[in-house]
């Protein structure tokens, strides 16, 4: 399993069950993970914070809510804010939008794969976790249909597989992984 | 058959037109935002761009009704309460010398906002010597805010945000909702009450276009969630507007996840949710 491609970010996207799974992920990442983990989930809505720091107590890689504008850089893992749908912008900066919710959730996660897949074409590695509803599997349909690579979390490794059997029913993907196999996939990325 | 654009560079050379046959600049707006906001329109009224382009060229109503759908109007009661609440127990007490307290919301929308801070200066004794000034690019979201009726359904969080801001930590004397507002169940409706309303000034004023005539300057700016749809340099162009527009240690209040770009963050001072106008020039050189 090796990928050459030099990718200029990493997209992950999730809901019901979600947060172990990117938790296990960052705490398998590299603490030199140069490429951009930009990561959509869920939330629920009265539970508004403590995300980040959830995250952040395993993670070996930084993780932050960016702000609008802010550059995107690598190293680094970015959390879509609540109530925030997160675009990528064309000069790699984060663009903040607080239009309306898309399949009832904002952040939307086909917003910000979408975006990726504009932006950065076939350089953007989409992955979609384990989660209760549709919302990334068109999205990440995006990312294949521009060349990027896809990964699919197995969806026997899935609390809910509602989310990763809806993007299967859209295209094939690149890959179908257990999460320590995509944290694997990741490491041995070309920097 | 797909009605999207690939291309951004086409969506720029109608947003030209558009600016040509109307009196609406989407131009500065940041790249992905309007590329999407349009694409949306296409796809929402199955028309493709040349189409888009012909109808926007005659008919200026249709220009008002997709004008309307590429500005984004969401907002809330009390959005992010946490901060609400700290507008209210700290940042807007110094607020009490003042004789007249200037307030300007800049982008207004259906103007939740301006009701949620004119509950605080009430609740802090304020509201009867305020003169707020709400502003909005779009007419029909001003007279939408100036009714000041909503539907319960699309404003779910209002109770228990009003609580969390204005009733936090509060055993006793819990101020009722029903003070401010008129909640009719069966109809779905909550009505923001009248006197929350008197002192408002709805107007339409343009943020891209130019200041805001204004024969005072102001205490407070709110522009929450607004600059986000703008590039950097609109964005540069309009806080250094609103610096012009604030009093001395004036307050600048935007959304929760927007920071000062460039050149104006040495000219505010962060503290909390709120951008305090600073006049110490010799940072400049």
């Amino acid at each position: 399993m090796i990928d050459n491609k030099k990718y200029k970010a990493v997209v992950i996207g999730g809901s019901a069950g979600s947060f172990s799974v990117v938790s296990k992920i960052l705490s398998k990442i590299d603490p030199g993970f140069s490429i951009p983990v930009i990561i959509c989930l869920h939330r629920l809505k009265h539970v508004r914070s403590g995300l980040v720091e959830g995250l952040n107590i395993k993670s070996n890689i930084k993780v932050v809510e960016p702000n609008d504008k802010d550059h995107i850089s690598g190293n680094r893992a970015y959390l879509a804010p609540s109530n925030y749908h997160l675009f990528i912008e064309y000069d790699n900066t984060f663009h903040l939008s607080t239009e309306e919710p898309m399949n009832h959730s904002r952040p939307a996660i086909d917003h910000t794969f979408s975006s990726a897949a504009q932006t950065y074409r076939d350089k953007v590695l989409g992955i979609i976790l384990t989660g209760a509803n549709k919302d990334g599997a068109s999205g990440l349909k995006d990312i294949h249909d521009k060349n990027g690579t896809t990964i699919i979390q197995d969806p026997d490794s899935c609390d809910i597989d509602t989310m990763t059997k809806a993007a299967l029913k859209l295209f094939r993907p690149d890959h179908v992984l257990t999460p320590e196999k995509i944290a694997d996939y990741l490491n041995q990325l070309a920097v | 058959m797909t009605y999207k654009v690939d291309n951004i560079s086409e969506i720029k050379t109608y947003l030209k037109e558009l600016k040509k046959y109307s009196q609406y600049d989407f131009c500065e707006y940041s790249d992905s935002s309007i590329y999407r906001r349009i694409n949306k329109v296409l796809v929402d009224h199955k028309l493709s761009l040349d189409e888009l382009m012909d109808k926007t060229r005659t008919d200026s109503l249709f220009v008002e009704n997709i004008v309307q759908e590429i500005t984004v109007n969401t907002t809330e009661f009390f959005r992010d309460p946490g901060i609400w609440h700290e507008l209210y127990s700290r940042h807007f007490v110094p607020l009490k010398k003042k004789n007249v307290v200037n307030v300007w919301h800049a982008g207004c929308s259906s103007g939740q906002e301006v009701y949620s801070n004119n509950v605080i200066l009430s609740e802090m004794g304020l509201l009867d010597k305020s003169r707020i000034v709400a502003t909005d690019l779009n007419n029909k979201m001003l007279k939408d805010a100036k009714k000041g009726e909503y539907n319960h359904r699309y404003n779910m969080k209002i109770i228990d945000n009003f609580n969390a801001v204005i009733n936090k930590k509060k055993l006793a004397d819990k101020v009722r909702f029903d003070k401010y507002f008129e909640f009719q169940e069966d109809k779905d409706i909550i009505k923001v009450r009248d006197f929350l309303k008197e002192n408002v000034d709805f107007k339409r004023h343009d943020l891209v276009k130019g200041e805001l005539n204004s024969y005072q300057k102001f205490d407070v700016i709110f522009c929450r969630n607004v600059l986000i749809y703008f590039n950097a340099s609109l964005q540069s162009r309009i806080l250094k507007r609103f610096h012009d527009q604030l009093t001395n240690g004036g307050m600048l209040i935007l959304g929760n996840h927007e920071g000062l770009t460039g050149f104006f963050k040495t000219r505010f001072i962060k503290n909390g949710p709120v951008f305090i106008k600073n006049n110490a020039f010799h940072f400049e050189y």
